[in-house]
């Protein structure tokens, strides 16, 4: 079985969280899954462009759709929430108002493209129970992931808004948690497991979002979690990168190794951490993992 | 008979504890039957509010198992259904005062929402004589943010107001703020638009939770997109939040990709960056997230970026 994507890496995956871009491939190529990057694709917007131009926010989405859509894919994977989020609202706008997607293939088509509204924008996690199933992934796990004690830290815009995002319930979502049981790993119950990490708002907000960091990273240290485990690098980025600078608002020691999805997945593939880049992190994971598990 | 375990955040004043109660479940029913039913049948101290059971008075929210819902049209067995059990936990909403029980206090709310000046400035156009009429177009513009019944969800739900309660604006202040700044015969939209970017209008995190639980489905943040916008137009670009928007938006022109090793420095200036941004800076490079040499090159396809970006200027004029 070899399933196809048009993927979509965003801004993330080419510096700050390269990592990702490394685990993303490694992880696809050992499940066998096809990942076709897009030619010239460019950055979301990150939910800041609409701020300043809302048509533009959507146009150039609709051009990055567009380059899927002509490689006869079906689908257009990423592995950021706030990327999903932001192609996928893209989309639905245009797919809801044929107005709207006229007047944008109006700028498309001096663009010589098109947005036909043929491809569908998912995310890893959810490709992975719609699409490669469960059960194939348990088979494919060589190194189960006991004892090993993971806190999914979801990230807001892989749940909502529900109306854009819907692929299951925002208030109590459990893709995370199908996803690491069948790796094998155990999951904690945390208060913060569907909280912000607020880096959208970083800069403006400095001091209230290193206070939410602080709090993210001791509501799963205190349940007892070896890790905290996210499908987006932006909170990885957040509750990572700014880790050390949140500690400095607390007395407590906030301590929390966070890791990106797929570094959970291939760790149970049987990869090792330097080839995932787990050695990446600000925050070292390394020893956390080394704990419970028998590394590669 | 089926029970449903009901765990309910009392507040006497002083003191709070969770009580429980058990209730039999019953098909087809609304939260608010069960707080009813509580009071009528176990508990006649248990205080909550309603009035019209019709989603219209707002007065009926509260927080279930982590959520804010409105009482009295949120289904019982939708709620059992998310959180796949039979145990509830209510709270008051969160991010109020509460004066009993599950009651919180609305007066401080309300003189917040004075700042956006919540009426209308009339313009030149209308008068007492002839009224201010306005066009169905115009109207429904409106039509949307008047259906907030200020049940306070959204407040609840709002992670800035979390951390922020005395700096930020609830989103149902910015959805009155925004109702006026759009209202055709509102002749000062800048009088209700600078209180809301006092008021730390770029500190939104962009989390989607009020716009995700608002009953009443109002776009809060495609509004607070508006506004940002407007404040810009208003010629309001010297600050952390526009700055920021607007390196992404030149990067994405120029480029086609964000350089995130410059945009510190264009959000926050040199200066501020030296001073604040160093050890993460530092920090960065050392695991290789940065690498200060790496600069994004021009994508495949910039030019056709560009006419993008050209296009959406002669939509907006
Ligand atoms: S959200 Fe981030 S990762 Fe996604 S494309 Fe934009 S800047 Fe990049
Ligand atoms: S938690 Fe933060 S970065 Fe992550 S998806 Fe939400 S707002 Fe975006
Ligand atoms: S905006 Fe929606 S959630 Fe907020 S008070 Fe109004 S109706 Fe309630
Ligand atoms: S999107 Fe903004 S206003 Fe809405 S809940 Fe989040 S922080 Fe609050
Ligand atoms: S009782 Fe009036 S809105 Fe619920």
């Amino acid at each position: 079985m070899t399933l196809t994507y048009a993927f979509f890496p965003g801004c993330t995956l080419e510096s700050a969280a390269e990592e990702l871009m490394i685990s993303t491939k490694k992880v696809a190529e050992a499940l066998g899954i096809e990942l076709i990057e897009l030619n010239g694709w460019t950055c979301c917007g990150a939910s800041h462009i609409q701020d300043i131009d809302n048509f533009l926010s959507t146009s150039i989405n609709a051009r990055n759709i567009a380059l899927a859509e002509s490689l006869g894919v079906s689908k257009l994977l990423t592995v950021c929430n706030t990327c999903t989020l932001m192609l996928r609202t893209a989309k639905l706008k245009m797919d809801k108002n044929e107005r709207l997607k006229e007047q944008v293939n109006v700028g498309l088509d001096r663009a010589g493209l098109q947005y036909k509204g043929t491809v569908e924008v998912t995310h890893l996690l959810w490709a992975l129970l719609e699409d490669y199933g469960l059960e194939n992934l348990k088979k494919k796990v060589t190194v189960p992931l006991k004892g090993l004690k993971v806190a999914n830290f979801y990230g807001c815009h892989i749940v909502m808004p529900p109306d854009v995002m819907g692929f299951e319930n925002h208030r109590n979502p459990q893709s995370m948690e199908m996803v690491a049981e069948a790796l094998g790993a155990e999951c904690v119950e945390f208060d913060q497991r569907l909280a912000c990490c607020g880096f959208h708002a970083v800069f403006p907000a400095q001091k209230e979002v290193m206070t939410m960091t602080g709090i993210n990273c001791l509501s799963p240290k205190e349940a007892g979690a070896d890790c905290i485990v996210t499908p987006c690098p932006l909170c990885q980025m957040q509750l990572d990168a700014y880790q050390p600078d949140a500690q400095k608002r607390f007395d407590q020691d906030i301590t929390m190794p966070i890791i990106h999805l797929p570094q959970l997945i291939g760790l149970a593939l049987g990869i090792s951490p330097e080839e995932l880049a787990i050695n990446r992190h600000v925050v070292d994971a390394i020893p956390a993992l080394q704990r419970k598990l028998q590394l590669a | 008979m089926e029970m449903m375990t009901v765990k309910i955040k009392r507040f006497d004043g002083r003191n709070s504890y969770y009580q429980k109660y058990e209730v039999p479940y019953e098909k087809g029913k609304t939260i608010l039957w069960l707080l009813t039913t509580i009071r009528e049948e176990q508990d006649p101290t248990l205080n909550f509010t309603s009035a019209c059971r019709h989603a219209i008075c707002g007065s009926c929210a509260v927080q279930i198992n982590g959520n804010a819902f409105l009482a009295c049209n949120t289904p019982l067995d939708d709620v059992l259904d998310t959180y796949k059990t039979m145990n509830l936990t209510f709270e008051p909403l969160k991010n109020f005062e509460v004066i009993k029980d599950l009651v919180i206090v609305w007066e401080p709310k309300m003189e917040k929402m004075t700042k956006v000046k919540p009426w209308i400035i009339p313009g030149e156009e209308g008068s007492k004589e002839i009224g201010f009429l306005q066009s169905e177009e115009d109207f429904q513009q409106i039509a949307a943010p008047t259906d907030c019944i200020l049940c306070g969800v959204c407040a609840s739900e709002c992670n800035q107001l979390a951390v922020n309660q005395d700096g930020y604006l609830e989103p149902f202040i910015l959805n009155k703020a925004y109702r006026y700044i759009v209202d055709t015969r509102d002749g000062a939209p800048e009088q209700h638009l600078k209180p809301v970017l006092e008021n730390d209008l770029w500190k939104c995190l962009h989390c989607m939770q009020c716009v995700s639980q608002c009953p009443k489905t109002i776009p809060l943040t495609d509004q607070i997109a508006f506004l940002r916008s407007a404040t810009m137009a208003m010629g309001e670009l010297d600050n952390q939040g526009a700055k920021h928007a607007y390196a992404f938006h030149d990067d994405v022109k120029n480029k086609g990709r964000l350089n995130e090793t410059m945009l510190p420095i264009k959000t926050d200036g040199l200066v501020q960056t030296a001073l604040t941004k160093i050890p993460f800076a530092l920090r960065m490079v050392k695991k290789g997230k940065i690498n200060p040499l790496h600069m994004p090159k021009q994508i495949s396809g910039i030019q056709e970026v560009r006419k993008l970006y050209e296009y959406a200027e002669e939509v907006k004029s």
